[in-house]
């Protein structure tokens, strides 16, 4: 195969992997990977804080749901990183709702 | 596998060694691989995106770790006001930011496998209050206070932190000190008597091993203070 065959299969591959991840089949996996972490024992919403006065999760649970959600992403194919500027700012946080970690995890599948 | 941080040289050098020869299987984190016989990973402990990909690099390697020793440091011996800036920012980056960034950074590979000891390191000058010692002790008084809070943030996932706090053991670190000054420094331990890099890597050894498991965020003093 030439050369450039070669890397439009690979880009056409790529792009296959991002429309796998929407946004909607992030936030299945984040509310199933946080349920899995309580046991089952609360409902999970989409607008659930994960940090904060109001969350569900101590943050030790909050942890393990980025440790699980980085073993996802890895099974997936890519990489997802919660330590970053993005993950921990106040005002952006993506630990500020279940949708917005959904959100996060959606965009990095894409990079 | 255990990684050690400055594994190249002085301390870290020695417990690489001592680990080797003990049959562990270890990995240095050195700013320059070259010439090293050891397995090792080029890292620079001051820089947050250079200790982050070696801690992915560490883990695509799937292996459990046992414990992260950060010996990497420098020194500066200087009274604070004829410390010049640039001296100021590397003992902090290196001593105190460096050590943080290798916990943080390393520490999810460990809470995965809820299992693992951090050993960090600070030194007898913090306990002493040495004079002309001020912002090299500043930095590893922040090590002991960081060793301290991320012990009980790890405490949950099993995860052991503590911290040796070597006296004057001869490397590289001592250069410029004289034998009278040693001297005053042994004087105010509790055992006064001058440990060797071996007394560290026994003490390493102890708070790897599932002997001290029920020690965490604890600052040891060698000699005593």
């Amino acid at each position: 195969m030439p050369v450039l065959g070669f890397l439009k299969v690979q880009r056409l591959t790529r792009l296959t992997i991002k429309k796998t991840m929407n946004i909607d089949q992030a936030k299945k996996i984040v509310i199933s990977v946080i349920s899995k972490i309580l046991e089952g024992k609360s409902k999970i919403t989409e607008d659930m804080q994960l940090i904060g006065g109001e969350s569900l999760l101590d943050s030790m649970n909050l942890v393990e749901v980025c440790i699980a959600l980085e073993d996802l992403a890895d099974e997936q194919g890519f990489e997802f990183d919660w330590t970053s500027e993005a993950a921990m700012s106040k005002s952006h946080s993506m630990f500020r709702s279940v949708a917005a970690l959904a959100q996060e995890f959606a965009n990095q599948s894409e990079v | 596998m255990i990684i050690v941080t400055g594994a190249n040289r002085g301390m870290g050098q020695a417990i690489t060694e001592r680990l080797i020869e003990k049959g562990e299987d270890v990995i240095g984190l050195v700013r320059n691989s070259s010439g090293l016989k050891i397995n090792a990973i080029e890292c620079d402990v001051r820089d947050y995106s250079s200790v982050k990909n070696a801690s992915k690099e560490v883990k695509r390697m799937k292996k459990s770790i046992k414990a992260f020793i950060n010996v990497a440091g420098v020194a500066s011996m200087n009274m604070a006001v004829t410390t010049d800036e640039s001296s100021v920012q590397k003992l902090i980056q290196t001593n105190l930011v460096g050590t943080i960034y290798c916990c943080q950074l390393f520490a999810p590979l460990m809470l995965r496998q809820k299992q693992g000891s951090f050993i960090n390191f600070s030194t007898i000058a913090v306990a002493l209050a040495l004079r002309g010692e001020s912002v090299y002790a500043a930095s590893k008084a922040g090590v002991e206070s960081f060793t301290r809070t991320f012990a009980r943030e790890m405490a949950d996932f099993n995860v052991r932190v503590n911290c040796i706090a070597p006296g004057p053991i001869r490397t590289d670190l001592l250069r410029g000190i004289t034998d009278t000054q040693i001297e005053k420094i042994i004087s105010q331990q509790i055992i006064q008597k001058q440990f060797q890099k071996s007394d560290v890597c026994d003490l390493v050894e102890l708070l790897i091993d599932e002997k001290a498991k029920s020690l965490s965020g604890q600052v040891l003093n060698l000699g005593g203070v």
